[in-house]
């Protein structure tokens, strides 16, 4: 299997009024076509600040600072930087070919939108070209319809409306639109392309399972349960079948039995879009349920990948161990993990994770501990298992 | 429908607060004595001779709850009192100083408004970079400028040393004449409407002259405010998932802005709004008397200074009745913006 994403260096400092925090630091990731990668790590680890480097969506005071993350657009041609390319063609990647999905569902719908024109603003932005052929062929079926006066008296309006669509469909760039959407009376020229976008949204919702989906795309989203709104957001960021979906702890906020659900919708529209998944998540359990590959994450580095049934059969870093053993299990006491995370702004030096460490070594204070392949697919950043196989760094 | 409930819920629920805004000035008219209460059914200066006559007329001498009953049926016959400052009844005079300031509203209003949340959203827009210093500095400057200072400083530059670019005033002695002659219908007292409806062009060029310096003033201090206000409004805005999920539609900018966080950003906004107007309708005594417009304002002030108890109450009843008005318009236009309001639900 290819690559669809390689991340490498990515490095991110926030720029406080305290200092300097570096929140993520020389992140090596790569993304295979179709798999789903899992990213697990306590609160504050960097997991969303990965995924929102990849679209290039950090605010100030943070900054990427260095690093490159190369994503294979379309199968084959020249896998492209999304750090090097300007920022109107990361917006044409934005909510095309790479989209996200938050942790929040009731807080990432706009209050003041339909769950309609949500969804199809997403489509109206990316699937123009689309939109504007189907409402050329409407018209051309309007205009080959039987001579009624109705038909006769709106002809030569669907014909200039035609025209104005060819003129889209055939230069794409035109200023046409845009000077036809500032004059008020000519702006219901464009509503066929809102029409064709608000079918195709209500489609998109069901795609997502939401029953009564024409209903629903009228409602807003403080009408909606969480596990729908959800679906809502979920709609969102597949109306344009991207190639690679980023899940910020999509179930987090919402209760089991919808998590579930949700989960499954997940793994369903990922398979029959042959996407890829970097799912987000502080949950083990989620993590397992879901991902064929898992990253764990501690203080903006990664500390051990693996195969999920590997990682969680034969878990090698002590923060994985720790981490697992965390996971509260029927008839038996947890085990927290010893210490507290880190301040970011004063992280320890060498391993980061050495002050918690039960089997850090002296070596551990000073270096960081680089990335070496330990048997196959199972990375590791640990001195304790450094030259047990001499891999390279991934 | 949900939204017709609304408007049927808010409007019943003037009636209450009409009744609340009667007792509380019927309260304040409790302080004085019975002979100075009399003028407030006074509509003519011959009856001052015989004052004992309207008190046993009207009962000021009765139990409160008669005294309300005869006073609030006069309020619904019009009869608010005489003016004495200005020789006329106080129904009359709030209708011959309305439109006054109506004018100087009507100018202020949009201005401070749009132009406030215009430059509010661009600040917040550009946080931190040269255009939010700028408007940052421009409001902190003009909220802190005092009113009269300001009037003061105004009329000296622009009537003083430009000699009578703008004057102070409504109209010039000249052009008033031409208002109250025969040939010129006073349709509204808007002298800007009438003079457009007379197609007289000096007058409407007059008393656009006259406005230029009371609306400046009016809009420096209000907008800095709205401004302010729209700024944080927005930055809060901006803040929130749902505008990291239009940027993760691949959205511009502009349209991130203008359309998913302004309009989140102008709900507590409408509210001062609101306010504002309502300020600027029922006079701003301090620019009106600077500039001797003699508005609604300046009425006010005269009737206060010379314990015109008839001119004082009477403001105060239209001060009130005014907000509640303006209330309902906010709440309404409340549900216009926000589903959440309209539908019924939690408001976040």
């Amino acid at each position: 299997m290819n690559e669809l994403l390689i991340i490498r260096n990515l490095t991110v400092k926030f720029y406080t009024y305290d200092g300097v925090v570096q929140a993520l630091d020389n992140l090596d990731l790569d993304i295979k076509q179709e798999e789903t990668f899992g990213l697990v790590g306590e609160t504050g680890c960097g997991k969303t600040l990965t995924a929102l480097s990849i679209l290039r969506l950090i605010s100030p005071p943070g900054r990427i600072e260095s690093g490159s993350i190369c994503f294979n657009i379309d199968d084959g041609d020249e896998p492209i930087d999304l750090l090097a390319i300007g920022e109107e063609e990361i917006r044409a990647i934005r909510g095309s070919k790479i989209s996200m999905i938050f942790q929040e569902p009731s807080s990432a719908l706009n209050p003041v939108y339909t769950i309609g024109d949500q969804v199809s603003e997403v489509i109206l932005l990316h699937r123009r070209q689309e939109l504007v052929n189907k409402a050329i062929e409407t018209i051309t079926a309007l205009l080959a319809g039987r001579n009624s006066l109705v038909n006769i008296l709106a002809n030569p309006m669907r014909l200039a409306e035609r025209s104005l669509y060819q003129k889209i469909a055939q230069n794409p760039h035109s200023l046409w639109p845009r000077i036809v959407g500032r004059i008020p009376i000519m702006r219901r020229l464009l509503q066929r392309l809102k029409d064709e976008a608000k079918k195709m949204a209500i489609s998109m919702l069901k795609e997502v399972e939401i029953p009564d989906s024409e209903r629903v795309a009228q409602q807003y989203p403080h009408q909606l349960s969480g596990g729908m709104e959800q679906r809502a957001v979920i709609a969102m960021a597949l109306a344009c079948s991207p190639s690679f979906l980023i899940a910020d702890e999509p179930t987090t906020s919402l209760d089991v039995t919808i998590q579930d659900q949700i989960l499954e919708l997940l793994r369903r529209l990922k398979s029959e879009r042959e996407s890829s998944v970097l799912y987000i998540t502080h949950d083990l359990g989620v993590a397992a349920q879901i991902c064929d590959r898992i990253g764990v994450m501690y203080a903006g580095s990664l500390c051990e990948i693996a195969r999920v049934d590997d990682l969680y059969a034969n878990p090698l870093h002590p923060y994985t161990k720790a981490l697992l053993a965390a996971v509260p299990k029927p008839g038996e006491e947890p085990h927290a993990i010893g210490g507290t995370v880190p301040d970011p702004l004063n992280l320890p030096s060498g391993c980061r994770f050495h002050p918690r460490c039960s089997r850090a070594i002296g070596m551990c204070r000073e270096h960081v501990p680089p990335m070496h392949e330990l048997a196959s697919g199972h990375f590791i950043a640990c001195h304790n298992y450094q030259g047990e196989t001499g891999g390279s760094s991934c | 429908m949900e939204l017709r409930a609304y408007i049927v819920r808010r409007l019943l629920l003037i009636i209450p607060v009409l009744f609340g805004v009667t007792l509380l000035i019927f309260g304040l008219l409790q302080l004085f004595s019975p002979v100075e209460r009399a003028a407030l059914y006074v509509t003519d200066p011959k009856q001052f001779a015989n004052i004992a006559e309207v008190i046993e007329k009207y009962g000021l001498d009765q139990p409160v709850w008669v005294q309300y009953g005869h006073w609030i049926t006069e309020i619904f016959q019009g009869n608010l009192g005489w003016s004495k400052v200005v020789s006329q009844p106080v129904t009359s005079a709030m209708l011959n100083f309305l439109p006054a300031t109506l004018e100087l509203a009507i100018f202020a209003t949009p201005l401070i408004i749009f132009g406030g949340i215009f430059l509010g959203s661009k600040a917040a827009a550009h946080k931190d970079k040269a255009i939010d210093h700028a408007t940052r500095l421009g409001a902190i400057v003009g909220w802190s400028l005092p009113t009269f200072w300001l009037g003061l400083m105004l009329l000296m530059v622009f009537y003083g040393l430009f000699s009578g670019l703008f004057p102070p005033e409504r109209l010039s002695t000249e052009m008033n004449i031409v208002v109250h002659s025969e040939a010129f219908t006073q349709y509204t007292k808007l002298h800007i409407i009438d003079a457009i409806l007379n197609g007289n062009g000096r007058v409407l060029l007059d008393s656009l002259r006259h406005l230029v310096l009371p609306v400046i003033t009016l809009t420096v201090v209000n907008l800095a405010f709205i401004m302010r206000l729209m700024r944080s409004s927005m930055l809060e805005a901006l803040g929130k998932g749902y505008i990291l999920t239009a940027r993760a539609k691949g959205l511009d900018e502009n349209t991130v802005v203008s359309k998913h966080a302004r309009r989140n950003a102008l709900i507590p906004v409408l509210t001062v709004s609101g306010y504002i107007f309502a300020g600027l309708v029922n006079g701003v005594v301090i620019t009106e008397t600077i500039f001797n417009y003699k508005g609604l304002g300046w009425w006010a002030w005269q009737s206060a200074v010379n314990l015109d108890i008839s001119g004082v109450l009477g403001f105060a009843l239209f001060n009130g009745v005014l907000f509640v008005f303006t209330n309902l318009v906010v709440d309404l236009l409340y549900a216009r913006i926000d589903p959440r309001v309209r539908l019924g639900g939690k408001v976040t």
